[in-house]
């Protein structure tokens, strides 16, 4: 009669993964200090105010279906996805087949070759914050192995004025210990064997921009 | 049964980097709103039956909803209200909600306010909070700000066409000097200069073939614009009042590089179009804005227009997408001037983004303010001089921009 129902906790409905691996790159000085104000300017007539609101916010990029690209950087792979149905590529990857034919059908993940093709490019001489001291920096869209679609990453190992559309890459992965699974682990240099063609007037032009890049980039340090 | 759309009025405040003069938000729109009362006196606040607040990024605003901070401030409580966000096309994007609203017969009359608040923060700070709006997990950290993505677009788009870095020098010397006639031009109240092409070819490198003087600026703003039905047009304006007589929305990818490929497109457009550095997106909102009125023949029926040159060379990419000229013509059209003043189509009479300034949010509708008061007469009133007034002009194209390209819309806008 006096029986009591338990109500147990129920397990299992959904797993859910465990993060036993953790690493953290971050510089020791940042802090979540969350929203606060944080000092005023008054102009000297008197009648503007400016107030300053801090603001300092970590986030999780939760990568779910797309870890495995993202964990292939750490382990020196590139990893694309191939949609079963119509046998298209691509890096960056897709979960599901954007081909209106394929209604969304599940890809399956391909290792990707560590060749590529400058498809177009642009050398920076200007950037973020992090990025100003590496300057100039050729960018290229380049198409990976049989990939559908290109992907951006940096050039390096080639002066800036003798990049050239269409020009044969390589993969080329950081140091393992400096891996953080970001697509800057890798970048792309010139394919074995491939030369520069001979100088000409719009890479005399490139050499006229970039030079004042270098000296400004000189005086940062 | 869709019934026809107009505009009967509008205003900016200055556009500029840190202050104008209408720092707070509300205030600015409050201003916009006083000043288009005192061009058309007969529109009440009253009249209004529906708000649409355009505004693109919260990391500029430090307030989630501060389009509830404007409504309340402009006493509309109890209107309905909205907010629209799609990037740089954000401003364009609240217009066509607005047009689609009266479109529908559900709305008479239709606030929009966009603004951005871009020196909220530092200018490198700005530039990395743009680039979020690329695919962070694959782009941000590559080059790590927008215009390197422009620029790889492009330096190809003008080796396929023909053009040189000259080529598209004149269009931001165009521009900049096109705001030097207009008082709330960002340029105007700060650089104030005439510049030429050499000043735009010996500027700092941005990125290759972008240098500075190639790329638009970095602004606070904001801007009102007044979209109504045509029965209420004829009441509040009848001698100054346009028509919305086509307008098209397109999108295209995120990420620049998944153009190469996308089944879609070659289903909707054939093969070949977009590649990469071509924005299909305009080209498509242009084929839905030209149906939907009638127009054949853009570069003889249209007469002028206020564009999205966030670079000078999209300028360039959008005079092809809008088939103004072609890859065999479009070298020779920039050579010839078409689009200067005294051009056969002149382009950003108002100074564009490049002259006028790009607060985001309130940056389509000031392309959409400048297209109406070149269409209703009211330039001399507006700008400095008649230097920067299209003469007699019939018919207007607004386009408004965002991503690398990925939504584009156009606006057909006619005199009555
Ligand atoms: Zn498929």
């Amino acid at each position: 009669m006096n029986e009591t129902v338990v109500l147990k906790k129920k397990e299992g409905i959904v797993k859910k993964p465990i993060f036993t691996e953790k690493k953290s790159y971050r510089p020791v000085n940042v802090k979540e200090t969350g929203l606060a104000f944080i000092g005023h300017e008054i102009s000297d007539d008197g009648n503007a105010m400016n107030q300053f609101l801090h603001y300092d916010q970590l986030y999780t990029i939760r990568h779910g279906w797309n870890s495995k690209f993202f964990i292939g950087l750490l382990e020196g792979k590139i990893w694309g996805t191939r949609c079963p149905k119509c046998g298209d590529t691509w890096v960056p990857v897709r979960t599901h087949c954007w081909n209106l034919d394929c209604n969304l059908e599940k890809t399956e993940w391909v290792e990707m070759p560590l060749n590529a093709k400058v498809h177009t490019w642009t050398i920076a001489g200007w950037s973020g914050r992090s990025s100003l001291k590496r300057l100039p920096i050729i960018l290229v869209y380049a198409v990976i192995g049989e990939s559908k679609v290109a992907i951006a990453n940096e050039l390096h190992g080639v002066k800036p004025w003798n990049v050239e559309f269409d020009m044969p890459l390589k993969i080329v992965f950081k140091p393992k210990e400096d891996r953080i699974g970001v697509v800057t682990d890798f970048h792309f240099e010139p394919a074995d064997g491939w030369e520069s063609s001979p100088t000409n007037k719009e890479k005399e032009r490139i050499k006229e921009l970039v030079e004042p890049v270098y000296r400004w980039v000189k005086t940062l340090e | 049964m869709s019934r026809k759309v107009c505009i009967v009025g509008g205003a900016t405040t200055p556009f500029d980097y840190g202050p104008t003069g209408f720092e707070s938000i509300e205030g600015g729109a409050a201003e916009c709103i006083r000043e288009t009362r005192k061009d058309i006196p007969e529109f009440s606040m009253r009249d209004i039956d529906l708000m649409i607040y355009s505004h693109f990024s919260v990391h500029f605003g430090h307030q989630l909803c501060s389009e509830w901070i404007i409504h309340d401030h402009l006493g509309l409580v109890g209107v309905p209200h909205y907010r629209v966000e799609n990037g740089g096309n954000t401003g364009g994007s609240a217009l066509y909600a607005a047009a689609l609203a009266v479109m529908s017969g559900h709305h008479d009359v239709v606030g929009v306010v966009g603004w951005e608040t871009m020196d909220s923060v530092s200018q490198s700070q700005g530039s990395e909070f743009i680039a979020m709006a690329s695919d962070i997990r694959y782009e941000l950290m590559v080059g790590g700000i927008y215009p390197i993505y422009y620029a790889a677009m492009a330096n190809k788009w003008m080796k396929d066409n023909n053009v040189t870095e000259e080529d598209v020098a004149t269009i931001s010397a165009k521009n900049r000097n096109n705001a030097m006639d207009n008082p709330k031009a960002q340029w105007y109240r700060n650089e104030h200069k005439y510049i030429t092409v050499e000043d735009v070819m010996n500027s700092r490198l941005i990125s290759y073939p972008i240098k500075k003087y190639d790329c638009c600026l970095m602004s606070r703003g904001v801007a009102f614009v007044l979209v109504c039905s045509e029965e209420y047009a004829k009441k509040v304006n009848p001698d100054g009042y346009v028509t919305i007589d086509g307008m098209g929305l397109s999108s295209c990818t995120i990420r620049a590089g998944d153009r190469l490929n996308f089944p879609g497109w070659t289903e909707r457009y054939g093969p070949g179009y977009p590649e990469m550095t071509e924005f299909g997106a305009c080209r498509n909102a242009a084929d839905r804005a030209y149906k939907m009125a009638g127009i054949e023949n853009p570069l003889k029926e249209i007469d002028f227009g206020e564009i999205h040159d966030a670079f000078s060379t999209s300028e360039a990419q959008i005079y092809k997408a809008l088939y103004l000229t072609d890859e065999n013509n479009i070298a020779q059209f920039l050579r010839d001037k078409t689009t200067h003043m005294y051009g056969e189509i002149p382009m950003n009479p108002g100074g564009g983004l490049m002259g006028y300034g790009h607060p985001v949010g309130a940056t389509g509708l000031m392309s959409m303010i400048e297209c109406f008061y070149q269409l209703s007469g009211m330039i001399p009133k507006k700008h400095l001089s008649k230097k920067t007034e299209v003469p007699d002009p019939e018919c207007g194209i607004v386009n408004s921009h965002a991503g690398t390209g990925t939504s584009i819309s156009n606006f057909i806008i006619r005199r009555v």
